[in-house]
């Protein structure tokens, strides 16, 4: 006896040539070290080693109107534990190098896991890593976020889509936006390889610039990412490292300089400057606290924020995806996306606090959809700036998001801060934004005016207004709260 | 059944197809027509006409388009020297001018008379219809119109005509489509590009270098508009049930003047909503046609290609348009662009007194994009480069023993060694070696645009270690230079499909070549 395997795809298949070899065992391999020349360990090192653990599977999640739809997704193999708190999934390495001790597949149905432990440890042990990642899709995909100065392995290990044993898919992780990629760390299946079923893949990045990007799954685009594999990332900069009372322009004119230790422009010689160095300021704006938080290298603190919020725009067509649990080949041109989501949920579940669990075909209830989307200031703690990192991974059409009682500014887009290269702020306030699939934007929304107190609830909600809706449900749809604490 | 790459979906539909996995790589530059007769003066003589366009998928879709009623004055670039303007095609003749030209453009209405009057706007321009003091056409909403008439399509003996004259104020890409009945005509591919060259002895870009297949050093009068390479990828989708039924109203007219030569028929009405477009075209074609050689004999009414290549750190310009009446969102993997301009209009920093440019001209203000979120009928032209900078590991798979030089310049690429196979590194990169251990190639699947390494233009792994990867047939045919492939497509993912088939669509691969493969954009 002996399987098939696609081994060299293509004209071979076509012919008929199918190539086989014996079985062999699994060749899952994740790969996180503890050291490298970029971050020996030393004091002096900036940023640190991020490690992250995904599976390529199927799963299930539960639709704002009860129904259950079937996903191609990407299951969470490390970081379980800030994954189901709605953080992200990326650990340091000497987190994610412990022995997991989280749970097992056994007690997911359970309320009572096993508590502390190393949960957010890698799970690298295969036939765990089988069992857990089976059936395990998240909508959307874990998160991941780094910051500057970091370097990113990401794992992906393709357990095979256990509804659908009839498909021999491999899955690829896009890094959406990723500046100077190499194509063999782009996904692009036509111009790299792409794992097969039980096997792993690591993909390397050094942090780029920061900013809002996102990733997916690049094997047939219209199928994999309309079942459900698309996810969020983003790059904290490094200005958040900034020593408190250092001046912030000083900061960033400091890290363009030459090796003789002149400074330049980064936009003379780079027309894709990413953070053009803002006017002097009559009086230096400074950090204020350590842990401050900014969007991007602005120099000016203009991108200051104090919660964070990535909301990922999105949609399911049921009967597409209703096909796509069945063996029949499904039809592009007439898809027409019914649920309109924001983080895998459509309102009312958009403002459920906590993970929404879903049961598979197994029995077996699984935190599926771990992202809420409700958007809490809590004025009275001292926040008064959300960023909204929104991203649009749809595949059918353009969306409009709309507020209504906080207006919203435009500080970024598609992961590059609003800045012309003299230096000024392009930043503008508007009550919508208008974006398309493969496209990302940030906002910040500001309650520091009086007018705004605790108790208060506002929305933000798409004005294309037929996305209100949860299939035959006239109600729901792409929406959700965002509210004064 | 799905597939990770191109041939298995091009073979299961056919040997015709199919040949796209064996066929020479071609790519090519922004061809077009000049239309000079004299000094800062630019005459085109353009029909409307019917033909076919050619799918993928084997359907030969009937569309309407402009073409040359006679040979052009001129073509350019000049290094093109495969080129040529048929009598219908889609997109329309990319008209190539130079800044403040007077440009005069006659178009002689040759589509079947059912078909009706036609016209063409030319957005952005102060349009005139009238020589020599009287009007030309006829009225019609938008613009004067070439009425229809049933005349000779050969000679235009009986043809109507108008025509339209502008100066050529501001450099830039700028779109022209039909200004009547938009819903019908532009759909049926009635639309092209005109392009306005800046004064090349501007102070602001006279020290820019021309690229042996570029219409010129830089896009505009800006120093950061000057460009290596230039690509125009016009956006477009058909519904092919309108096609369908313009083609049946079409012969029905003919059939009833077959009978009775002085029938009258009504014109072609059809059914334009609700629209569900069901091909998704970049210059006229879908994937992998997109791919061949412009003005491959196969597509003789889709002459443009869009097959994108470039070398390490070369300045690349993109003129984008939105052609048809829906958004598509063109992401360009690879790497940011920088927009420098929106139909024709340079977006720049306001009040930029410190500016450190040549001639003190504002720095750019356009934004950094990683996706055209094309707009129908808007023309936005970006820079795009490519460096390497900020991966951590050796592109080129270099190892210190190999002992391979890499000279940092000021801003750190290896620029110093002019034809040096390495041209352009990025040098704090230089000799690390790749940070993870590659899977096993028995559990991989191979892209058809895969070099078989994660190695720039190399396509031998066994000499740096890693066990030799069996590729694909046809890889190398592909990507004979082991470049990188980057795939541009449509973020709307149902449109990188061909009729409900993928992969097809609104999609394209850019190559970057390593600095020792020529690219010759001529063929
Ligand atoms: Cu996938």
């Amino acid at each position: 006896m002996c399987k098939y395997r696609l081994v060299v795809g293509a004209l071979l298949i076509s012919a008929g040539l199918w190539v086989c070899v014996p079985a062999q065992a699994q060749s899952f391999r994740v790969q996180c070290p503890d050291k490298t020349a970029l971050h020996p360990g030393a004091k002096t090192d900036k940023g640190s080693i991020k490690c992250q653990h995904i599976a390529g599977s199927d799963g299930f999640a539960t639709m704002a109107d009860g129904n259950q739809i079937y996903l191609f997704g990407f299951a969470p193999l490390s970081g379980l534990e800030d994954i189901q708190g709605g953080l992200p999934g990326t650990e340091l390495a000497s987190t994610f190098n412990k022995p997991y001790s989280g749970p097992i597949v056994a007690d997911l149905s359970s309320a009572t896991h096993p508590a502390g432990g190393n949960v957010n440890a890698a799970i690298r042990e295969p036939a765990m890593l089988m069992n857990m990642g089976v059936l395990a899709a998240n909508a959307p995909a874990p998160l991941i976020a780094i910051d500057e100065d970091d370097e990113l392995y990401l794992t992906l290990s393709n357990v095979g889509m256990i509804m659908r044993p009839d498909l021999f898919e491999q899955h690829t992780v896009h890094f959406h936006g990723y500046p100077n990629a190499s194509s063999y760390f782009d996904g692009v299946p036509d111009a790299s390889v792409a794992i097969n079923i039980a096997g792993s893949f690591t993909y390397y990045y050094t942090a780029p610039d920061a900013g809002t990007y996102f990733w997916h799954c690049h094997i047939t685009p219209p199928e994999h990412l309309q079942m459900g594999m698309v996810g969020q990332l983003f790059v904290r900069p490094r200005q958040n490292q900034v020593p408190k009372n250092t001046s912030l322009r000083d900061a960033l004119v400091n890290t363009y300089k030459h090796s003789d230790g002149t400074t330049y422009d980064p936009c003379v010689a780079d027309v894709l400057c990413s953070s053009p160095i803002p006017p002097a300021q009559l009086s230096p704006v400074k950090q204020p606290a350590a842990g401050a938080k900014y969007a991007y290298n602005d120099g000016d603190g203009s991108t200051q924020y104090d919660v964070e919020y990535p909301l990922q725009m999105m949609g399911f067509d049921p009967n597409f995806h209703f096909v796509g649990m069945t063996f029949n080949p499904e039809a592009f041109a007439d898809m027409k996306d019914k649920y309109f989501l924001l983080n895998g949920r459509s309102y009312p579940d958009t403002v459920t606090a906590g993970v929404i669990a879903t049961a598979a075909s197994d029995g077996v209830s699984r935190p599926a959809q771990p992202l809420p989307a409700a958007i809490i200031i809590d004025k009275t703690h001292g926040q008064k700036r959300a960023l909204l990192r929104i991203s649009d991974l749809s595949v059918t059409e353009f969306s409009t998001l709309a507020t209504v009682g906080v207006p919203m500014k435009v500080i970024g887009f598609h992961a590059r801060m609003l800045r012309d290269e003299a230096g000024n702020n392009m930043f503008y306030d508007t009550n919508s934004i208008t974006i398309g699939g493969g496209e990302s934007i940030d906002v910040i929304l500001d309650v520091s005016d009086p007018a705004y107190t605790a108790g208060q609830t506002f929305f933000l909600y798409s004005t294309n207004l037929d996305h209100l809706s949860n299939d035959a449900e006239n109600f729901g749809g792409m929406m959700t709260e965002i509210r004064i604490l | 059944m799905k597939h990770p790459n191109f041939c298995v979906h091009t073979a299961a539909l056919g040997a015709a197809v199919a040949a796209i996995c064996a066929a020479a790589p071609a790519w090519t530059a922004v061809p077009g027509i000049v239309g000079a007769n004299g000094p800062q003066t630019a005459a085109f003589l353009l029909d409307a006409a019917e033909g076919y366009s050619s799918q993928p998928d084997g359907a030969s879709v009937y569309s309407w388009g402009y073409g040359c009623a006679s040979a052009p004055t001129g073509y350019a670039p000049a290094a093109m020297t495969a080129i040529s303007c048929g009598t219908m095609q889609i997109p329309g003749p990319t008209l190539i001018v130079n800044e403040n030209d007077v440009v005069t453009v006659t178009l002689i209405n040759n589509l079947p008379v059912a078909a009706g009057p036609t016209s063409i706007l030319f957005p952005g321009f102060d349009v005139s219809t009238t020589v020599a003091g009287t009007q030309t056409g006829t009225a019609g909403v938008l613009t004067r119109e070439a009425p229809s008439s049933s005349c000779d399509p050969t000679t235009h003996v009986g043809c109507n005509t108008v025509t339209y004259t502008f100066t050529a104020k501001g450099p830039g890409t700028y779109a022209y489509y039909s200004g009547t009945q938009g819903d019908l005509q532009v759909e049926m591919g009635l639309y092209g590009a005109v392009i306005v060259l800046p004064n090349a002895t501007d102070a602001s870009i006279s020290s820019c270098k021309r690229g042996p297949f570029s219409l010129a050093a830089a896009a505009y009068k800006h120093p950061q508009s000057c460009y290596d390479r230039e690509y125009l990828f016009e956006l477009a989708e058909m519904q092919s049930s309108i096609h369908d039924e313009a083609l049946a109203q079409k012969q029905a007219c003919e059939g009833a003047i077959a009978a009775n030569p002085t029938a009258t028929c009504p014109l072609i009405s059809a059914k334009t909503e609700p629209y569900h477009p069901n091909y998704f075209l970049v210059n006229g074609r879908s994937m992998p046609d997109d791919m061949d050689a412009s003005f491959a004999p196969m597509y003789p009414q889709q002459p443009y290609n869009g097959n994108p290549h470039m070398h390490p750190n070369e300045l690349v310009l993109i003129r984008e348009i939105g052609q048809g009446r829906i958004q598509h969102p063109l992401h360009i993997h690879g790497n940011h662009a920088r927009v420098l301009a929106r139909d024709g209009n340079l977006l720049l920093a306001a009040n930029d007194k410190l500016s450190p440019l040549a001639g003190g001209v504002p720095r750019l203000a356009g934004p950094l994009i990683f996706t055209f979120p094309s707009v129908s009928g808007q023309a936005v032209d970006a820079i795009f480069t490519w460096t390497g900078k900020g991966l951590n590991w050796d592109v080129y798979g270099h190892t210190a023993a190999a002992n391979i030089p890499c000279v940092p310049d000021a801003n750190g690429y290896y620029t110093s060694m002019a034809g040096a196979p390495n041209y352009g590194e990025y040098c704090a990169d230089h000799n690390k070696t790749i940070p993870i251990t590659p899977p096993d190639p028995q559990i991989v699947a191979n892209g058809l645009w895969y070099g078989g390494t994660p190695y720039l233009g190399l396509s031998e792994s066994a000499a740096l270690g890693f066990p030799s990867t069996p590729l694909p047939p046809g890889t190398a045919k592909q990507n004979q230079s082991a470049g990188y492939a980057y795939m541009w497509h449509s973020h709307d993912e149902r449109e990188i499909t061909t009729n409900d088939v993928f992969p097809g669509g609104m999609m394209m691969m850019l190559v970057i070549d390593p600095p020792s493969a020529p690219i010759d954009e001529a063929k």
